[in-house]
């Protein structure tokens, strides 16, 4: 399926590849992402989908190969470190590391951009962020550690805004999550897309991904096999008939 | 033997332990490394004040920022030197290329020192005080007042202060504070710098109790290492603690006992300790 490039690309990546000792775990030819855009990228355990949300923010587990070329606004972050990646704007909220466990969930949502440092993009108050996320008012004085997982999940979204996103990846937020969390968590990321906010969540429950996102990009032994709007995508049947089952 | 003579010497040394171990502590609590060159840059800061005075005639309070400055370019070359492997936290080669850090540093001192034994008179060590039959000096004041000081600064540090946080973040979860947008490398290279300062600042104010050797660097990172496991890895006020305690054990038992094993009676303690507090003296989890 020929992918429909999006008008405005905040988010690129030009022949991404991560090799790991000869063993190509990932082959993105090219991959963008529009302004305001909620896109999804899915895909089977071990598919490749955290290694490229991870190159894109030039972190790997390991020591990999990683070659191509990752584009924020247009211009190249390839060389940059992931701190700088993230004082740019490019956010990764990774898999399972949410929160730190010995600190409040204030304490947590302390660390925020300088107004110098985003440039102008917005740093979410600790306010709105309360607002966003009732739960985690009543909770500010507890411990990461003390957290439900769907609270360590807030604050794993809540820490992004703090830090002037221009562009937000989910790494699996719906893992471990009970479905209703899942909901709340995936109408929150909604809601920011509402506000302006372009987001890339990466996503092993397809079904979860499919309500929630416009464009969804499959990805397969490190590659991407089908991308498209979501409605299309779900009658493809590569994505059918692994992830979606005879209900749908 | 005069108990109350035996609780300032353990006081005294106890603030000396925990003086030494502070660098250590916030090294552990931090970048979850460990460095055993310790001993010798403590060495490396009693030499460098005994230098500065004697052969340039510098003041005490001149001396004692030198040493530390030295102390501070150390840490930072150590940690540069090893930056990809503290990255990677590669324990292992962590520890060899510090042991190795510490005895090019003992060979590099004897050289330039040489290696006769030397005293460090400061204008604190020569000034005792005798109330009845106690006896103190200037000096042993000074450690005590330096080390409470210290300790408590640093706790306010790490605990209230923005830099306090950035450093527990990565204490706590180096990744996770890189994807936080923290520069992990300039925390670990300023932690090992401080580390530095702080070892040069123990050293200038505990070596002029002692004759100052350049081979005197490993009995000191011993007796770091079991402050610092005993007081809770990485928890500061542990260290503190654990500093008096091994001070107050260490005068007792050399003065009821036996001087000659009280390294030996110190590793018991530790040891001990460890079986029934597996956490430290006064570790919590979270705690600080």
């Amino acid at each position: 399926m020929s992918a429909p490039a999006p008008a405005t690309p905040v988010l690129e990546a030009r022949d991404l590849s991560v090799v790991y000792a000869g063993n190509r775990a990932l082959s993105v030819e090219n991959f963008q992402l529009a302004e305001g855009e909620l896109a999804g990228i899915v895909g089977a355990n071990g598919a490749g989908k955290s290694t490229f949300a991870n190159a894109m923010m030039g972190w790997s587990r390991g020591a990999p190969k990683v070659t191509g070329d990752v584009l924020l606004d247009g211009q190249s972050i390839s060389a940059l470190t992931t701190p700088e990646r993230v004082r740019r704007g490019l956010l990764l909220i990774p898999e399972n590391d949410l929160v730190f466990a010995t600190m409040t969930v204030s304490e947590n949502l302390a660390h925020a951009a300088s107004a110098r440092q985003a440039g102008g993009r917005r740093i979410y108050t600790t306010d709105e962020i309360y607002d966003l996320f009732p739960n985690l008012a009543e909770r500010r004085n507890h411990l990461g550690g003390q957290l439900s997982g769907g609270e360590r999940q807030m604050v794993g979204i809540a820490r992004a805004l703090r830090l002037a996103p221009r562009v937000l990846m989910l790494d699996e937020p719906s893992i471990g999550l009970a479905p209703l969390l899942v909901t709340v968590v995936l109408k929150t990321v909604r809601t920011l897309v509402d506000e302006g906010l372009t987001v890339l969540l990466v996503e092993q429950n397809v079904k979860a991904a499919i309500r929630t996102v416009d464009r969804l990009i499959l990805l397969e032994r490190g590659q991407i096999l089908a991308e498209g709007p979501v409605d299309e995508m779900k009658a493809d049947p590569r994505v059918a008939d692994a992830y979606l089952g005879a209900d749908t | 033997m005069n108990f109350t003579q035996q609780l300032i010497n353990g006081l005294v040394l106890g603030h000396s332990y925990a003086l030494i171990a502070i660098g250590w502590t916030v090294l552990l609590g931090v970048a979850r490394l460990v460095n055993f060159g310790h001993g010798q840059m403590y060495m490396l800061g009693a030499f460098v004040t005994w230098f500065v005075m004697s052969r340039f005639g510098l003041p005490y309070l001149v001396a004692i920022p030198i040493a530390m400055a030295v102390g501070i370019g150390v840490g930072y070359l150590m940690q540069r030197t090893m930056l990809q492997l503290t990255i990677r936290q590669d324990l292992v080669s962590v520890m060899i290329v510090t042991l190795g850090f510490g005895h090019v540093l003992e060979g590099v001192a004897a050289l330039f020192f040489g290696s006769t034994g030397q005293i460090l008179d400061t204008p604190l060590s020569v000034r005792d005080i005798y109330i009845g039959d106690i006896w103190i000096t200037w000096q042993d004041i000074a450690i005590i007042i330096v080390a409470i000081l210290f300790f408590a600064l640093l706790k306010y540090v790490v605990e209230k202060t923005r830099v306090g946080r950035l450093v527990r973040m990565v204490a706590e979860d180096p990744k996770l504070a890189l994807l936080a947008g923290i520069d992990i490398r300039k925390i670990y290279l300023g932690v090992f710098a401080f580390e530095g300062a702080a070892v040069a600042i123990a050293a200038a104010l505990i070596a002029p109790r002692t004759p100052i050797l350049t081979s005197m660097g490993f009995d000191q990172v011993i007796i770091t290492f079991v402050v610092v496991v005993l007081g809770g890895i990485g928890s500061i006020t542990g260290s503190y603690v654990a500093g008096i305690a091994l001070g107050l054990f260490a005068a007792f038992f050399g003065a009821y006992v036996s001087a000659a094993y009280s390294t030996a009676a110190m590793f018991v303690f530790l040891i001990v300790v460890l079986v029934v507090r597996p956490g430290g003296l006064a570790s919590r989890p979270g705690a600080h």
